[in-house]
């Protein structure tokens, strides 16, 4: 190991040591603050896992998000919260095989619709069971597992997630879906089992999705399936990943942390607003910040390290007005000129035949 | 010496239009096989349909007596038949060597990460582009593209090579350095199918030419014989040039 990398993982460390320490550090209020940025900083890093080097955009990300947190709700009574995310585990596994073989296939933008598709489905379908045969809409989750012990619960999966990710940009399987993400037919051309590397790395960012979800659920303590298959979660991660930008592991940090301070504070006074102003952020990024934040922050550093080039003083300006009146002067040509030009270009315009 | 890659009776067609027709052809180790013929004779897809980016309708492929028509790509790659594309196909916004690295990875003789970058980075000093290993695509010249490709190609250690017109394009210069490289792969005993319009390179490195037309083989032997052959003359200039020349 390098120095360099000693103090990376030393630094790292003493980061996560804080971060653990939050509980202690912070109010009840700035807490749950916390376990929202946590939550939505696996989600997204996750989803960046698959849909950052496959280009595959997902929106399955409430689908398994839902199904981690419904699948405790519905077994909470009959079971320890552990076994609750174990089972939540399995399933999550299972849909996101059934899902991953079953979709990715289709490519682009029947992918996109397909996973959105399946949130609204899982929705309707658990609104369903619920009315018709459980006549209940909506569960209680009460166990004795305090927001603290969510917090200390999702800064792990956020620990592991990040280690996945790390551990993934040297094997076979990132290698894979890097060039999986830039040109398909050349990754089978090299060798790679196309649908095997997308369906596998779509098990584990959905997994993870899922497990989120199961540990979030006491912190609800009530919820419906309309809550936790919201579209909108769906949305603010692809959102928050494009805004930070995926290029790094780390990029989609950038893009959590401003949007969770933005849902804070819009979230409960002004929800409406707080749609326009996701919807004109995921603009801006579109036209203007293709790259996202860490674009930006890559942009900046490289002028740093630029080294500067010395300002020129009086001497320049007197240079460049020097060089300006030592042009020869192009006299302006007047009407006759301009006719001249429209002449020209009709000429032009002739049609050359038999091309 | 026995053939190595053995094609028989090969058939695709799409629609109604029968790109590939009934073609059979066998290569040995070490020899290259000229395949030429007019544009839209079928030549790339038949390329398509040994490499397995397209499956055939009918026929047989065999690699050292082993059938692979039915398998996929990514599985004939790892029983060492690889290719070039007539337009290059490497990943766009990676650095060259990623693309070479996978090949190593996943190709007939898999390596992990570290070794397969020792190994991309020879296969890239290998065809001089060691310098170039950092660069992306669309910073390279179209020579040191196609060269990459090439590399890509070898990563994953193939006994068959399908390179489709790898030689075009290129100033006089390139192309003697793109023909010595196809030599010393023949000479390594790869069984080499060289797709290619330029006559240079196909009499100078070819010792069996494969000429087709319409989907079909039009004719096929010594390259000079054939090259010479007036069938072959009309399918490439029509009717009015096949006296002459």
């Amino acid at each position: 190991m390098t120095a360099g990398s000693t103090i990376a993982v030393v630094a790292l460390a003493v980061l996560v040591a804080v971060l653990a320490a939050v509980p202690w550090l912070v109010s009840d209020y700035g807490l749950g603050f916390m376990v929202n940025l946590m939550c939505y900083l696996v989600l997204t890093i996750a989803w960046a896992l698959f849909s950052g080097t496959t280009r595959y955009v997902s929106l399955a990300t409430a689908a398994f998000f839902g199904i981690g947190a419904y699948a405790v709700a519905m077994l909470v009574k009959e079971l320890p919260l552990y076994a609750c995310f174990g089972v939540a585990l399995v399933v999550g596994t299972l849909m996101a095989s059934l899902v991953g073989l079953v979709t990715l296939r289709v490519s682009g933008m029947f992918f996109v619709v397909f996973g959105f598709g399946l949130s609204e489905l899982m929705r309707e379908v658990l609104i369903w069971w619920e009315i018709n045969q459980t006549k209940t809409l909506g569960r209680y989750v009460f166990v004795p597992f305090d927001t603290t012990l969510i917090y200390w619960h999702l800064l792990g999966l956020a620990v592991l997630v990040f280690l996945v990710g790390w551990l993934l940009r040297r094997s076979r399987l990132g290698i894979a879906l890097l060039v999986i993400g830039d040109d398909e037919t050349m990754a089978r051309q090299a060798g790679i089992n196309v649908p095997l590397a997308k369906v596998v790395m779509f098990i584990v960012s959905s997994v993870f999705m899922t497990i989120v979800g199961a540990i979030m659920a006491p912190r609800f303590g009530y919820l419906t399936p309309n809550f936790v298959f919201n579209p909108l979660i769906s949305f603010q991660v692809v959102i928050m990943a494009l805004l930070g930008g995926m290029q790094r592991l780390w990029g989609p940090v950038l893009g959590i942390v401003p949007l969770i301070l933005l849902s804070e504070l819009l979230q409960v006074r002004a929800p409406f607003w707080y749609s326009v102003i996701l919807g004109l952020i995921f603009m801006v990024i579109v036209y203007f910040l293709p790259r996202g934040v860490t674009g930006l922050v890559e942009d900046a550093w490289e002028t740093l390290r630029r080294p500067i080039s010395l300002p020129r003083g009086v001497t320049g300006p007197a240079i460049d007005v020097w060089a300006w009146l030592s042009q020869p002067i192009s006299l302006p040509r007047g009407i006759a000129g301009f006719i001249e030009d429209v002449w020209a270009r009709l000429i032009r315009r002739q049609p050359s035949g038999g091309r | 010496m026995a053939a190595l890659l053995e094609v028989d009776g090969l058939t695709k067609a799409f629609g109604g239009l029968v790109a590939v027709s009934n073609m059979s052809l066998a290569v040995s180790p070490g020899e290259v096989l000229g395949l030429i013929g007019p544009n839209g004779s079928g030549k790339t897809t038949l390329l398509n349909l040994i490499a397995g980016t397209l499956r055939c309708d009918a026929g047989t492929i065999r690699i050292d007596g082993e059938d692979v028509t039915r398998l996929p790509n990514h599985l004939r790659v790892r029983r060492r038949i690889n290719r070039t594309f007539q337009l290059v196909r490497m990943p766009p916004n990676l650095p060259a060597i990623v693309g070479v690295m996978a090949g190593v990875m996943y190709g007939a003789e898999p390596k992990p990460y570290k070794e397969a970058e020792y190994e991309a980075a020879g296969i890239l000093g290998e065809l001089n582009l060691l310098l170039k290993a950092g660069h992306r695509l669309d910073q390279l010249t179209y020579i040191e593209q196609k060269r990459v490709e090439l590399a890509r190609a070898l990563a994953t250690k193939p006994r068959v090579l399908l390179l489709d017109e790898w030689l075009s394009g290129l100033s006089p210069g390139e192309l003697e350095g793109g023909m010595s490289v196809v030599w010393s792969l023949a000479a390594q005993g790869l069984a080499v199918i060289l797709v290619e319009h330029v006559m240079t390179a196909v009499r100078a490195l070819c010792s069996r030419v494969v000429v087709m037309n319409a989907g079909l083989r039009i004719a096929e032997g010594p390259a000079d014989k054939v090259l010479r052959d007036a069938e072959v003359i009309r399918a490439y200039l029509g009717d009015d040039d096949a006296g002459g020349s």
